[in-house]
């Protein structure tokens, strides 16, 4: 089971599931758009997470349908869903707390 | 380069082969018919870091295998690369140097007591450490590596330093 706080890279690979289920190079592309090119994964960094985060079921593999070549493709399962939102929700109290703090010392 | 990447991933346990090496392989001629116009500078980054990438993944994918644990090498892409968050702290140097020093400290001290120790059997002649020739040449070896470690990441330190990274951004910044 993948702990908390997760890894840059496997929390922008969850968050590029989230929206909608990808394929490998999809995941890849989403990844450095969402991080402004500062996370760039390789192909084996990348298939060593998705092994990961498939051994622990947070995400699934189905073949894509619409795909000519019958892609391979990811998408999260709830639990995966619900991993993320404890995260995200670890990243807001941590936020909140941090803004305080700052405002605190600023005052 | 296609062929050399599908050979790379004979290096990965037979069970993430089976699974992902047909993905793997599609995924890289996708990114590598991306970068063919790119610059020969990126297209050698690109190449690096997908040779890397699997190197270190198959390492991991075959540790976590053999003693059945799991490690989150994820975090490393980055230090590798050098990007924002590269760090070397200095108390890792120096704990690896205590450690060294501790190994060859032992090695020494356990050739001093084999060597005081009276022979039960003196027919068969005192027995000389096996290692005593071997000592050196391992110091040597550990000290070689650790010193091109300490001069490579001088080098590193140095440059980051000087802001050296930057000219790049402020390059494409001016056109």
């Amino acid at each position: 089971m993948e702990d908390l706080p997760l890894s840059e890279p496997v929390l922008l690979i969850l968050m590029s599931l989230a929206g909608q289920p990808r394929h490998g190079y999809s995941i890849l592309k989403d990844v450095e758009r969402m991080s402004d090119g500062r996370v760039v994964l390789s192909t084996g960094t990348l298939y060593g997470a998705l092994r990961r985060l498939l051994d622990d079921d947070w995400i699934e593999r189905f073949e894509e349908r619409e795909s000519s070549r019958g892609r391979q493709a990811y998408r999260l399962t709830s639990q995966g869903r619900r991993s993320l939102q404890l995260e995200v929700d670890r990243m807001k109290h941590l936020t909140r707390l941090a803004a305080l703090r700052v405002a605190t010392k600023e005052s | 380069m296609l062929t050399f990447y599908r050979r790379l991933l004979w290096l990965y346990p037979t069970s993430h082969r089976e699974l992902f090496s047909e993905e793997m392989l599609a995924v890289f001629s996708e990114l590598e018919m991306n970068h063919r116009t790119e610059s020969i500078s990126r297209r050698a980054i690109f190449y690096i870091r997908e040779l890397l990438g699997v190197l270190r993944s198959a390492l991991f994918e075959h540790i976590s295998q053999t003693f059945d644990t799991e490690i989150d090498f994820t975090f490393a892409s980055r230090r590798v690369f050098m990007k924002d968050g590269f760090r070397f702290p200095k108390t890792t140097a120096i704990l690896m140097a205590l450690i060294l020093g501790g190994v060859l400290l032992a090695i020494k001290r356990g050739e001093d007591i084999s060597a005081s120790l009276p022979h039960v059997n003196p027919s068969v002649g005192p027995i000389q450490p096996a290692h005593s020739t071997l000592l050196p040449p391992i110091a040597l070896f550990f000290a070689f590596f650790y010193a091109a470690g300490l001069i490579g990441w001088a080098i590193l330190f140095a440059l980051r330093r000087s802001g050296v990274h930057r000219l790049a951004d402020t390059a494409s910044s001016g056109k």
